[in-house]
C-alpha cells in the first residue's frame, strides 16, 4: 500500500499535512480525488498550477501582518489580555497564572518537551502551569506524522484541557462571518483531536480535552479581544470519521487502473517536467465531487470546477441545488426540462414542474 | 492669505505684460516684488501648521535607553513593553527595530571583556536555564529577578504596572501617553481600571498589589530554585546570557 502511494506521488518527500490542509479535508469528505491526492502526500498546489489551474487563494502578506499582530496582542505581557478574558469567560481562579513558553527549547526539542509538559500538567494538575505558549502537536495521518502548530495556547482549568485560536476578524456586535467562523472551528477541532491523542497516548483519559474551544477575535472596529466559546463536536465527528476512511483510502487506491501517477518529474530546480496533459489525464481518472465550498478550501478547486463545467453536472451548482435536482443527469438535461424541450421521464415529473415554474418566472420577470 | 494669493495673481499678469512689451528693468524689479511676495506666503502657510512635537535627539545611546526603562520596570521586561515605558516617560527615540542585535552584542562585550561595564543587558532564564524568548535584564540585579518559573510572567506584569503607577503618581504633570501606557496595563488586572476610564495610579497600584499577593510566595520559591540551579551550573557568561549548548541544557535540567 505504502509502495503504490509512493508511486503515485513520485520521487518527493511526501508533503506534510497543516491544521488547514487537514480541517480542509473535513469539508468535502465525499471527494475522492482529494482523498487519493491527500494520503499519497501530493503537492496539490504545484500539480493545479501545472495543470492550468492554479487556485486563486492564499493569505494576503497583510491579512498575515494583522493576524500575528493581533496574536502578539493578545499574548504579551505573560498572555495578561487572555487571561483578563478567560477569567471573565470560564472563571479562571485568580492563582491560575502559570505561563509556559514551549518555544523556549529550540524548535528540534520542541514536541518533546510539549509532551514532558503535558504530562506533567495532566498528572498533577490545577497547580502545573495554566497556559502553553507555542506547542507543537503531532498528528498521524495516513501513516505519516504531521507536525501541527496551534498559534495558540492550550490551558487547563479545571482540570480541563481548553484549545484557544486567535482569529483575527472581527466580532461585530455578537456577529461574526458564520464561514470564518466555521473554518476557525474545523481548525481549532484537529487541535482538539491531536491534543487528545497526546493525551491518550501518553495514558491520560482524552476527554480531559475539552470540546469547547476559546476563539479570540477582535471586537467591533478596534482591536480590544473579545472571547467566546466554540463547540467543536460536530467538527470533530466530520474529521474523525474523514481521518477514518484516509486510513482505508487503499479500496479507493485498488480502484484505480494500474500504471497512473500524479508524478510531476521535477527537474533539479523543482520544476515540473512532465506534459501537463498527461497529469491532467491522470487526475481525471480519480473521480471528484466539485461544490462551491471547494473554492475556499482545496487546491485543486479550479480543475475540479472546469471539469464539472465541462460535463455538466449538477455538482457545480451547490449541494443544495444538486440535491433538488435528483434524477436529473446534468445541467442540459435540466434546462431541456425546463424550457419543455424534454419530455419528463417517470419520477421526473414534479421536478420538472418546478423547473418549468421557475423558467416562467425567470421569463415574466425579464421578458 | 486670499490677499496675498489675489497680489500673486496680478504680479504674474505684470511680469507677463512687462516681458511682453520688452521693458526689462520693469520686469526685473516686479519679479523681485512677484518672489518676496511667495515668500511671504509660504510663510504664512507654514504659520497656519501646527510645528510637529520634536522628539529631542536622544543624548543617550541605545542601551542607556534601555537601562533606563528597564530600571523603571525592575522586573524583565520585552522590547515592546520598554519601548512604550521610553515612550510615555522617556526620549521617545526608541525603536523595536534597534533591539535586534542589543544582546549579542552585550554578549560579545561580556566574552572580550568580562565585568568591564557597569552592567549589562542580558537574558532572562528559563527553568530550563536557556535565555528566554524576547525578554530582556540588567546584570546587576538579584539572580532571583533574572530568571522566570511559570507564574513570573504574571509577577512581572503585576510588578511593571506597580511600577508604572508608582512613577505617574511622582509627577507633577502626568504626560497622556503614560496614562494611556497605565490604562492598557490597568485593564488585565482585576479591579485596577473601570472600562476605558483613565487609570487611577493608586487604585492600580492596590489591585495589582491584591493580585500579588495571591502568586508571590509560590513565584519568590520556585524562582529561587532556579536561581539555586543556575549558580551551582552555569559559568559566569551563561548565568547572564543563558546556557546555549544542548549539552548544558540537557545536564541543567536534570
Amino acid at each position: 500500500m505504502r509502495g503504490r502511494l509512493d508511486e503515485l506521488r513520485g520521487p518527493v518527500p511526501p508533503r506534510a499535512h497543516d491544521a488547514r490542509a487537514i480541517a480542509a479535508l473535513a469539508a468535502n469528505p465525499g471527494c475522492a480525488r482529494r482523498a487519493v491526492l491527500d494520503a499519497a502526500g501530493v503537492d496539490k498546489d504545484l500539480t493545479a498550477r501545472h495543470v492550468g489551474f492554479p487556485a486563486p487563494f492564499g493569505q494576503s502578506q497583510f491579512a498575515i501582518t494583522r493576524g500575528n499582530v493581533f496574536e502578539a496582542l493578545v499574548k504579551e505581557n505573560g498572555c495578561a489580555e487572555l487571561l483578563r478574558l478567560l477569567r471573565e469567560l470560564l472563571g479562571l481562579p485568580i492563582a491560575q497564572v502559570g505561563y509556559q513558553d514551549v518555544e523556549s527549547v529550540g524548535s528540534h526539542l520542541r514536541h518533546s518537551h510539549t509532551r514532558a509538559l503535558i504530562d506533567r500538567a495532566a498528572r498533577e494538575g490545577d497547580d502545573a502551569a495554566a497556559f502553553y505558549d507555542h506547542p507543537l502537536l503531532s498528528l498521524r495521518i495516513a501513516g505519516q506524522t504531521s507536525y501541527l502548530e496551534p498559534d495558540v495556547v492550550a490551558f487547563q482549568v479545571g482540570g480541563r484541557f481548553h484549545i484557544v485560536e486567535i482569529k483575527s476578524f472581527a466580532v461585530i456586535d455578537g456577529q461574526a462571518e458564520p464561514e470564518k467562523v466555521a473554518a476557525a472551528a474545523r481548525q481549532a477541532a484537529v487541535y482538539v483531536l491531536a491534543l487528545r491523542a497526546l493525551l491518550a497516548d501518553l495514558g491520560h483519559d482524552p476527554e480531559r480535552v475539552s470540546h469547547d474551544v476559546v476563539l479570540v477575535c477582535p471586537e467591533n472596529f478596534a482591536n480590544r479581544p473579545v472571547a467566546t466559546l466554540v463547540d467543536v463536536r460536530r467538527q470533530l465527528a466530520v474529521l474523525r470519521r474523514q481521518l477514518d476512511r484516509m486510513t482505508r483510502v487503499d479500496h479507493l487506491v485498488e480502484e484505480l487502473p494500474p500504471g497512473i501517477t500524479f508524478d510531476l518529474a521535477p527537474d533539479a530546480e523543482g520544476t515540473p517536467t512532465r506534459p501537463a496533459r498527461e497529469v491532467a489525464g491522470a487526475l481525471r481518472q480519480v473521480p471528484a465531487r466539485y461544490a462551491p465550498d471547494c473554492l475556499s478550501a482545496c487546491d485543486m478547486c479550479m480543475f475540479c470546477r472546469d471539469e464539472a463545467r465541462c460535463g455538466g453536472s449538477t455538482d457545480q451548482l451547490g449541494r443544495q441545488v444538486r440535491d433538488q435536482l435528483g434524477g436529473v443527469s446534468g445541467v442540459a438535461e435540466a434546462l431541456a426540462l425546463a424550457e419543455g424541450a424534454a419530455e419528463p421521464a417517470e419520477g421526473q415529473e414534479e421536478i420538472a414542474q418546478l423547473l418549468r415554474l421557475a423558467h416562467r418566472l425567470r421569463e415574466e420577470s425579464l421578458g | 492669505m486670499d490677499a496675498l494669493e489675489r497680489r500673486i495673481a496680478d504680479l504674474r499678469a505684470e511680469v507677463r505684460r512687462a516681458v511682453k512689451a520688452r521693458e526689462h528693468s520693469l520686469a526685473r524689479s516686479l519679479r523681485g516684488e512677484l518672489r518676496r511676495m511667495e515668500h511671504e506666503w509660504d510663510r504664512a502657510v507654514g504659520a497656519e501648521e501646527l510645528p510637529a512635537p520634536e522628539p529631542e535627539a536622544p543624548l543617550l545611546p541605545v542601551r542607556e535607553q534601555v537601562h533606563q526603562a528597564l530600571a523603571l520596570l525592575g522586573v524583565p521586561a520585552a522590547p515592546k513593553l520598554i519601548v512604550a515605558v521610553n515612550d510615555a516617560f522617556f526620549s521617545r527615540a526608541l525603536r523595536g527595530s534597534q533591539f535586534t542585535s542589543l544582546r549579542r552584542d552585550e554578549e560579545r562585550s561580556f566574552r572580550s571583556d568580562p565585568y568591564a561595564r557597569p552592567y549589562y543587558l542580558c537574558a532572562a532564564l528559563t527553568d530550563r536555564l536557556s535565555p528566554a524568548r524576547g525578554l530582556l535584564a540588567v546584570s546587576t540585579w538579584a539572580p532571583e529577578l533574572r530568571v522566570l518559573g511559570p507564574l513570573s510572567p504574571r509577577v512581572d506584569f503585576l510588578t511593571s504596572a506597580v511600577r508604572v503607577a508608582e512613577h505617574l503618581a511622582r509627577l507633577p504633570e502626568p504626560p497622556s501617553g503614560a496614562v494611556r501606557l497605565l490604562t492598557r496595563m490597568a485593564q488585565n488586572i482585576p479591579g485596577a481600571a473601570e472600562g476605558f476610564a483613565p487609570a487611577d495610579p493608586v487604585t492600580a497600584i492596590r489591585a495589582a498589589r491584591a493580585e500579588l499577593e495571591v502568586h508571590r510566595a509560590a513565584d519568590a520559591a520556585q524562582r529561587a530554585e532556579v536561581a539555586a540551579r543556575a549558580g551551582r551550573r552555569l559559568p559566569d557568561v551563561e548565568r547572564l546570557f543563558g546556557a546555549a549548548t544542548l549539552g548544558a541544557l540537557k545536564e541543567a535540567a536534570c
